[in-house]
């Protein structure tokens, strides 16, 4: 037996509006057809395949034949039982069909120039950064020419004796944007200032190999 | 089109390239200032490595009023260099940078979670 608590949702449910009772009285009918319908073409559809696998000539009533037409005509219903299978069988052959990936080549970032700097080397970047600002502002005599002299002799020893050392580096880094005409032009100033010939230089080099 | 894995975001470090076949195409994949840029590793000029080149800033020259030069400067933009005979290509367009109507093939990057995938 059971208690009138337990009973009391399934009297809500019932009792529903006159107008919403109409409409489901009126879906009822259509939606077994359907029901129906859809089991006939299933049937007409499972008969075919079965005479199919035995090899039987495939004798169909008139009734059948249509319901047989019209299933494949549908083929697999959006959201139905089969198309789970169907999307699994096509996904598995996408899968395959699906181009490999290949790793060619892993070209890793340029190393980052973070070294800690000393006190002396922080003050050098900071004085060419203030000269480029003010280079870049048009200001070519921001530099006298004793300080760029005293600058570049001293920067000429260090980097001279560093490089025999065997301490190498470039002498300009890659994101320095220098001209060749700049290069050039402070590279025959300073063979001219020790009185030097390029074919000396040229000379030099082919016996050190600097 | 579909979507390709190429691998883990985390293994991407800033600046890092892979270069990677899928089928018949060659993807080159850049990872820039945290995004991830994806291009076809064929030049348009005759078909070299694109995309394994130097990656370099921009290179602008600055005039005075006068029009007399300032000098050569870097810009923030990062452009990738084709190391056959040097087509440089804006990083984040793929464009070639002295004529825009150049263009090499994108391919858009869809990331999930840790995981970077090429539509191709
Ligand atoms: S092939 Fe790339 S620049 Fe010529």
């Amino acid at each position: 037996m059971s208690s009138p608590k337990a009973r009391a949702p399934k009297q809500t449910a019932k009792s529903a509006t006159p107008k919403s009772a109409a409409k489901t009285a009126a879906k009822a009918p259509a939606k077994k057809t359907a029901v129906k319908k859809a089991a006939a073409k299933k049937v007409a559809a499972k008969k075919v395949a079965a005479k199919r696998r035995s090899n039987e000539p495939v004798a169909l009533s008139g009734e059948d034949k249509v319901h047989f037409v019209k299933a494949i005509w549908e083929g697999v219903s959006k959201g139905g039982k089969d198309s789970g299978k169907a999307s699994a069988k096509s996904a598995k052959t996408a899968k395959a069909k699906a181009p490999q990936v290949e790793i060619l080549r892993r070209i890793p970032a340029a190393a980052p120039q973070n070294k800690k700097q000393n006190a002396l080397s922080q003050k050098g970047l900071a004085f060419a950064a203030e000269l480029e600002a003010a280079f870049a502002k048009g200001e070519l005599e921001a530099l006298s020419p004793e300080a760029t002299q005293a600058l570049m002799g001293a920067i000429c020893k260090i980097y001279g004796a560093n490089q025999e050392s065997g301490n190498k580096y470039p002498i300009l880094s890659g994101r320095m944007a220098v001209t060749g005409t700049d290069v050039m032009i402070t590279c025959g100033g300073l063979l001219k200032a020790a009185d030097l010939q390029v074919f000396e230089l040229g000379m030099w080099q082919s016996w050190t190999g600097i | 089109m579909a979507e390709q894995f190429v691998g883990k975001a985390s293994e991407f470090k800033d600046g890092d390239r892979q270069i990677v076949r899928i089928g018949e195409q060659e993807i080159g994949i850049f990872k820039h200032e945290g995004e991830f840029y994806a291009y076809s590793n064929f030049c348009l000029h005759q078909g070299g490595p694109a995309c394994e080149g130097l990656t370099i800033a921009r290179v602008e020259e600055r005039l005075r009023d006068d029009k007399t030069s300032m000098g050569l400067h870097f810009t923030n933009d990062m452009n990738f260099v084709c190391p056959w005979h040097g087509y440089e290509y804006d990083m984040k367009t793929g464009e070639h940078v002295s004529n825009r109507k150049i263009k090499l093939r994108k391919y858009n990057i869809v990331q999930k979670g840790n995981d970077v995938y090429v539509i191709a």
